[in-house]
């Protein structure tokens, strides 16, 4: 007749061990090297970023061989190590090659750069075309394109032009760039005034020659060059090091300034490092292929969905959004509907969709 | 003096503490020995969080200081704090779609580095938080699918991971049924009898009074009784200070003193 224990956490002696000698839980990897390194990677995270490594080649492999001028699969090889038909090696080094490479590394940086905003703000609406950075960037690209032609080449201008508008934002806030609230509501005032400024120019100013700025305004791969693909690959490979030290603690900083820094987190200086990296990195995508809209938006919640982790993965958000603007890329350049249009229209189309459901979801949650 | 520094862990030094201008604690001198139990209680809005935040470095002093191991928290960096320090906060934000181990494993983030953020040390501590706190089984589960009580256990759990001398806790009994506010009061007393230096805001007197190696009651910003629970929940202090007449009697149980109050107190 023994009493039941409601509690047998009480009564239970000692903890049990995991494993032998405390390994490692299930489902997840050390990956170790000597006593110096020794990363936990999770089986999962892991699967997914190979598999969507993988559909990214496979994006590259089509964008190179299909359509009139595609290098045929069989031939890639060997026109990659420099052999093969002349018209092919031109279409590889000078037209296609570039232009891949561009589209994977402003996929990448958009990416990462939403996923750093997003974690941030403890926003899954955030991104840093919310604040402005794209329609200052565009501002600085009409400027440069319309106004000072001989002057100021178009990507320098939109670097300046987003820098502006991120200056801007951080001086309306009156707390730089710490109060993620107050950054988006300050950013959306910058954005409209950014947007009025373009369209002043290009209406007013500049009628005839606007024509050619509205590809650019909208986000494009087209005619992109080694220049472009170092551009946005030097500031991929700049920020690096930030970023392997911001992973760990913008996970933290999800549960909120006092948690995270009880936890052993700086978290002013955590989220300062965060928009700033993130700034970086779409001000560089920006200034290369234009303002692409909704990819730094959705490539972080499609990897926080695939990674089933709960929390931010930089790695992932990367390879998402390299994979996002591959495939809209690929559609501009062989859907015959798609053809000719600037990859940011397809983004926006397909981005849109995105945004819709998230509201709506948002909406239904009540947190909306 | 230097009897005081060598068994003092945390102190506060003549500290203010406030949000904008207006100061809530007002100029707090308290040495928190090694190895103590000390509840903090007062009366809504007397400073008792406000300090204990402080304490966790969360609140910066508009002026004094808080003293760790003898040394001023500001002048130290986050991370080791974190190794020294744990605070279990009062109402925590939910991360989306994280599970009870993934926070638990969170708690071990100050004793990483860049390139070693695994250790067995880590699935030691982890383990040994999941088992104190009772919710091994529960590991796997999201923490947004627990009752009240048990996502409790899993924040205490995630402190515990830290693997601190020095626990602070805000309120952690709060929105708890009476049963698991024991349960929880008494992991913490294990912990403190494990060698543990525990501080702990808390509301009930009686809990307080039961737990406690030491009391200290605030009252408008400042310290206005420091003892052992005998001393410091007496009936004149407790209508003095939350303006409630009332009988105190000795627990029948534990003999720690029980707060009987007179009658309902009146509005106006």
């Amino acid at each position: 007749m023994s009493r039941q224990s409601t509690l047998p956490s009480r009564v239970r002696p000692a903890p049990p061990a995991p494993g032998p000698e405390h390994g490692p839980p299930r489902g997840v990897i050390v990956l170790r090297l000597g006593r110096a390194l020794a990363l936990p990677i999770r089986r999962r995270s892991l699967v997914v970023g190979v598999v969507i490594a993988a559909v990214v080649l496979v994006g590259a492999a089509a964008t190179l061989s299909l359509g009139n001028l595609g290098v045929p699969f069989t031939q890639l090889p060997s026109v990659l190590s420099g052999g093969g038909e002349a018209t092919d090696r031109f279409v590889l080094s000078r037209l296609r090659g570039p232009r891949l490479l561009v589209a994977i590394g402003v996929g990448a940086a958009l990416g990462i750069a939403g996923a750093l905003f997003q974690a941030v703000t403890r926003n899954p609406l955030g991104s840093p075309d919310v604040i402005g950075l794209g329609a200052g960037a565009g501002a600085g690209a009409a400027v440069a394109a319309l106004l000072l032609p001989d002057l100021l080449p178009v990507p320098v201008g939109a670097l300046i032009g987003a820098g502006t508008a991120i200056a801007l934002v951080a001086l309306s806030t009156g707390t730089g760039l710490r109060h993620p609230g107050r950054l988006i509501v300050a950013g959306i005032g910058v954005a409209a005034m950014a947007q009025a400024f373009t369209h002043f120019v290009v209406a007013v100013l500049a009628r005839d020659e606007a024509t050619s700025l509205a590809t650019y305004l909208n986000g494009s791969l087209t005619a992109r060059d080694w220049e472009h693909a170092a551009v946005i690959w030097g500031a991929l490979a700049l920020s690096l090091p930030v970023l392997v030290y911001l992973a760990g603690p913008i996970r933290l900083g999800e549960m909120g300034d006092e948690v995270s820094e009880t936890l052993g987190v700086p978290a002013k200086a955590t989220r300062t490092a965060a928009i700033l990296m993130s700034v970086v990195l779409s001000a560089a995508a920006v200034s290369v292929a234009g303002p692409i809209a909704f990819v730094a938006l959705t490539a972080p919640q499609i990897a926080r969905r695939l990674s089933g982790a709960g929390g931010p993965s930089l790695v992932l958000s990367a390879a998402v959004g390299a994979l996002l603007l591959v495939c809209a890329d690929l559609v501009v350049q062989q859907v015959p509907v798609g053809e000719g249009l600037p990859v940011g229209i397809v983004t926006m189309g397909l981005g849109g969709i995105y945004l819709g459901h998230l509201l709506i979801r948002e909406w239904r949650k009540g947190s909306l | 003096m230097s009897d005081d520094a060598s068994t003092s862990v945390l102190a506060a030094r003549s500290l203010t503490l406030g949000y904008g201008s207006d100061p809530v604690v007002h100029g707090v001198d308290l040495e928190i020995g090694s190895g103590e139990f000390t509840v903090i209680v007062g009366p809504n809005g007397c400073g008792k969080s406000t300090l204990l935040k402080a304490f966790g470095r969360v609140n910066r002093p508009m002026s004094g200081q808080v003293v760790l191991h003898g040394r001023d928290l500001r002048t130290r960096r986050t991370k080791a704090v974190a190794r020294e320090l744990a605070l279990l906060p009062q109402s925590p934000v939910v991360p989306e779609g994280v599970t009870v181990r993934s926070l638990v494993e969170r708690g071990r983030f100050a004793h990483h580095t860049l390139l070693r953020q695994w250790s067995p040390e880590d699935e030691r501590a982890i383990a040994e938080a999941l088992d104190l706190t009772g919710t091994t089984d529960l590991a796997e589960v999201p923490l947004a699918s627990l009752s009240g009580g048990q996502r409790q256990r899993a924040w205490v759990a995630m402190v515990l991971a830290q693997d601190t001398g020095v626990l602070l806790l805000d309120e952690p009994t709060t929105y708890l049924d009476i049963a698991h506010q024991y349960d929880l009061l008494q992991l913490f007393a294990r912990l403190h009898r494990g060698g543990r230096t525990v501080v702990a805001v808390l509301h009930d007197l009686a809990q307080a009074a039961r737990f406690a190696t030491r009391l200290v009651m605030m009252d408008d910003g400042r310290v206005v009784a420091d003892g052992t629970p005998q001393e410091v929940v007496t009936s004149e202090l407790v209508g003095e200070v939350f303006g409630l007449a009332c009988d105190v009697v000795p627990d029948p149980r534990t003999g720690t003193p029980l707060v009987i109050p007179h009658e309902e107190p009146v509005a106006g």
